[in-house]
């Protein structure tokens, strides 16, 4: 490699705070705000009409509140409180779900373009905001923050975590909001698994380790199998509209269920309400009883809420949880008592209710010496060392939450790869034609528990072709379905005779398209959009060495095997991907690349057959003595 | 055998290159992706040594920051590995992938009750369908009958325990086995895989009918 590489930074992006941390020394750090010295960036967004952005702290005091003198304040990005102007909170809500799939509290909370396409948009005066897009000034804010703290190093490439129990739609938007902070995002990784990094890799917890996630919008349980460095998931469950949120809601409900609906659905009531309830609910960790005080235009509310009160208030949603461990325990075939060790993640798990009804489930006494609003984070950096190389011996083997499979006749949902398994995952399918002459086969994926495909989501429609004009069943297409490491699939197709492979056509069910992205990355004029183009550069130049260093060998090793007009056609080749891999032009790059694979592939199918060959010779030459 | 995409060196299947350390995304038979010998009787410690081995060798965590290439033969490689191990781990599985690795086939829709095992068979159907019935009309003695139902499946768990000692037999007579005599082997397996199907359907079917009568 002929570039120093940059480090990787572990991103929480969270539904409530995000974090960026480290690992400095082999311990992971998290970065606190240089000025504030607060470690988490609340996840809170503000977009004015004109388009100004503020992130954190900063959106917070503007969001309009009751009774707030509105005019005179103006943030420090403009004044996104305005008439006009929005503040986001809980944007992880929105990733990568249709108008739809949205939690009915969630449809009318902000105001959006419509809610019937793939992807939610938000409407600001005349701008519009896809969540990605609202996420990534979360991420570019994290960068800012780690680059004020670090001094001379940039923020390029991340790990950033996600909810176990995320689909598919919602990673690809996760990984859409990194492409458009311009951030490399090398990894996304499951969080309760990036805590169990953060736990097990100094011990502090191994054996069958269950991770109880509960943090501001989500929850996930993770069962893992810790020894000897080797991170296993044996199973995951989980609620991805379960959190600190539908706590805070549960209490502003009960705070204002005697007023009428014209109370209860005004935004200004809702923001100030919630303040209040979240508050109650902090401090109910530490009392036995809080005020509860909401000023409205004509008069107040005020109510007193009792811990046995708020905990009967809450019990439903622990229960919800509890249920996903009863799961995720049945899919791990192991009986809660086999639990040698449990691990408390995030800001809900403080609740004193939560504790012990979890205690109580696995009848031991949980983990938590490590911060649950930090442990993510941690993890997530330990893993950007587990990337960079630096954890050597640390193998981490997740799992996909949901099972994925295709539409077949009559609307049956046929599972591929099952929830739980290990990943990368693959499996192949052949194809054929129902009717003669047929040019194209359609393929629906799904994702989901439920038998009928109508009942699971939509993840792709694949349109197989144009094939080629023969009777019906003749054709023979091998599509293999293949989850990755971040825990997203990739479809490939090729011709089971001619081995060739085919055109897929893909068009995603919910989020953006690749289309969309560009087109907010072009919008978008940014410094960080500069930096991905040069990586891009790089691993282009990368490929380049790769493949001319090997022809170098193989041309030396099996001289013998190429013909001299061969040889002839091979070196210029060679030259011309050498003379673009100096320049500019990755596309370029990339094309001779091709190129030379192209036409050195006789050459390789001349070797194996050599070696096949020699091969067979010495097995019977082995047989005869 | 197998090219390595990186430094050209030609050896035996495996999912990584023996002079480079690349991974390989090569189509292997599941016991060549793990390195092992093509025999039924696996050492289960020994197995997922080599799982983790070859993991931590060729797991896309190591390719993270590598080109393209190698980035997707890792993956793919591991993919591969992942499979094998699975399927290897499980005899029940690993007994039907012997099938298919020698041209032989379950047929898809065997539903032929076990002889050898019909009269147990032909008593729990009837008692979980006389517990549906007192379930659906709410009457007396469900309770009495879930209790005899409980005790029937301990039976089938039994038979099943049983045909999986069979099947742990014929492995290690299929290991010690020449090429003429597999064929009655391969019946035998046949035959002893349809019965684990047939009884795991069944003792499901029990557990689902157990549930929903706890549940009234």
């Amino acid at each position: 490699m002929n570039f120093r590489m940059s480090r990787i930074f572990g991103i929480d992006l969270g539904t409530t705070n995000s974090l960026i941390a480290l690992m400095v020394g082999g311990i992971p750090h998290v970065i606190a705000d240089p000025d504030s010295g607060d470690a988490l960036l609340p996840s809170v967004v503000a977009l004015a009409p004109d388009g100004a952005i503020a992130v954190g702290d900063r959106a917070i005091a503007i969001e309009p509140h009751l009774g707030d003198e509105r005019d005179g304040r103006v943030g420090a990005a403009g004044s996104p409180g305005g008439e006009a102007g929005m503040v986001v909170r809980s944007v992880k809500r929105y990733m990568g779900l249709g108008g739809g799939e949205l939690a009915p509290e969630d449809r009318h909370r902000y105001t959006f373009t419509d809610l019937a396409g793939p992807v939610v948009r938000f409407l600001v005066g005349k701008r519009v905001y896809t969540p990605p897009q609202i996420s990534a000034e979360i991420l570019k804010a994290l960068k800012q923050r780690a680059e004020a703290a670090l001094g001379s190093e940039k923020v390029e490439r991340v790990v950033i975590t996600v909810p176990a129990y995320f689909n598919d739609g919602q990673r690809q938007a996760t990984k859409d909001a990194g492409r458009l902070a311009g951030l490399e995002v090398v990894r996304l990784v499951n969080e309760p698994t990036a805590a169990s990094l953060a736990y097990g890799l100094h011990r502090m917890a191994e054996g069958k380790v269950a991770v109880y996630d509960f943090g501001g919008g989500t929850f996930d349980i993770s069962i893992l199998n810790i020894r000897g460095g080797v991170f296993e998931v044996l199973a995951t469950n989980g609620d991805t509209h379960l959190g600190g949120d539908d706590i805070d809601r549960t209490v502003v409900d009960w705070m204002l269920r005697e007023e009428p609906d014209s109370i209860r659905t005004d935004r200004l009531v809702w923001n100030s309400a919630r303040w209040v309830a979240e508050e109650a609910k902090r401090r109910l960790s530490t009392f036995d009883s809080v005020g509860l005080r909401l000023d409205l235009a004509d008069r107040h509310i005020e109510k007193t809420l009792s811990r046995a009160q708020f905990d009967q208030l809450v019990a439903a949603l622990v229960d919800r949880t509890l249920e996903c461990c009863r799961l995720a325990l049945a899919d791990a075939k192991l009986d809660r008592r086999e639990v040698d060790a449990v691990v408390l993640v995030g800001g809900s798990t403080r609740i004193p209710l939560v504790r012990r009804r979890v205690g109580e489930f696995f009848g031991r006494e949980p983990l938590c010496s490590l911060d649950p609003d930090q442990v993510v984070a941690l993890g997530a950096a330990v893993q950007a060392g587990v990337l960079m190389g630096t954890q050597g011996d640390v193998l981490l083997l997740d799992v996909v939450p949901l099972s994925l499979g295709i539409e077949t006749m009559g609307g049956v949902m046929e599972r591929l790869i099952h929830r739980n398994t290990t990943i990368p995952a693959s499996t192949t399918e052949t194809f054929t034609t129902a009717v003669d002459n047929q040019t194209h086969v359609d393929i629906h994926v799904l994702q989901g528990e439920r038998e009928l495909a109508k009942d699971c989501r939509s993840l792709a429609r694949f349109k197989l072709g144009p094939l080629q004009m023969q009777p019906a069943g003749m054709p023979r297409i091998e599509v293999t379905f293949l989850i990755d490491a971040n825990g997203i699939l990739n479809v490939t197709a090729r011709d089971e005779r001619t081995g060739r492979e085919h055109s897929l056509d893909v068009k995603p069910s919910y989020g953006l398209t690749d289309e969309d992205i560009e087109r907010m990355l072009e919008e978008a004029i940014d410094l960080g959009e500069q930096d991905l183009e040069q990586r891009l550069l790089i691993t282009a130049r990368n490929d380049a060495d790769q493949i001319l260093t090997a022809l170098k060998k193989q041309l030396k090793d099996y001289a013998e095997l190429v013909e001299v007009e061969e040889r002839r056609r091979i070196d210029e080749y060679a030259a011309r991907l050498e003379a673009a891999r100096v320049g500019q032009d990755r596309e370029l790059i990339a094309r001779m690349v091709e190129e030379l694979n192209e036409i050195t592939t006789p050459f390789a199918g001349r070797i194996m057959d050599g070696a096949i060959k020699q091969a067979l010779e010495k097995k019977s030459i082995e047989e005869l003595s | 055998m197998v090219q390595c995409p990186s430094c050209a060196r030609v050896q035996e299947p495996s999912l990584v290159c023996l002079r480079c350390g690349s991974p390989i995304a090569a189509d292997l038979d599941l016991f060549a992706a793990l390195s092992l010998p093509r025999k039924l009787q696996i050492d289960l410690p020994r197995l997922e040594q080599a799982y983790h081995d070859l993991g931590r060798r060729i797991h896309p965590d190591r390719f993270a920051t590598s080109p393209l290439t190698l980035r997707d033969s890792s993956l793919r490689a591991t993919a591969t590995l992942t499979r094998a191990y699975r399927t290897l781990r499980d005899p029940v599985s690993r007994g039907l992938y012997w099938l298919e690795l020698n041209g032989h086939k379950l047929a898809e829709n065997n539903q032929r009750v076990p002889q050898d095992l019909a009269e147990l068979v032909f008593e729990v159907q009837e008692q979980i369908a006389g517990l549906r019935v007192v379930r659906e009309r709410q009457s007396a003695g469900a309770q009495e009958l879930g209790a005899q139902v409980a005790a029937k499946r301990m039976d089938l768990q039994r038979a099943l325990d049983e045909l999986f000692d069979d099947l742990t037999a014929l492995f290690a007579r299929f290991d010690a086995a020449e090429g003429n005599h597999r064929d009655s082997l391969f019946a035998q397996l046949k035959s002893t895989l349809a019965k684990i199907a047939y009884m795991r359907t069944l003792i499901r079917d029990v557990d689902r009918e157990l549930d929903s009568a706890k549940a009234a």
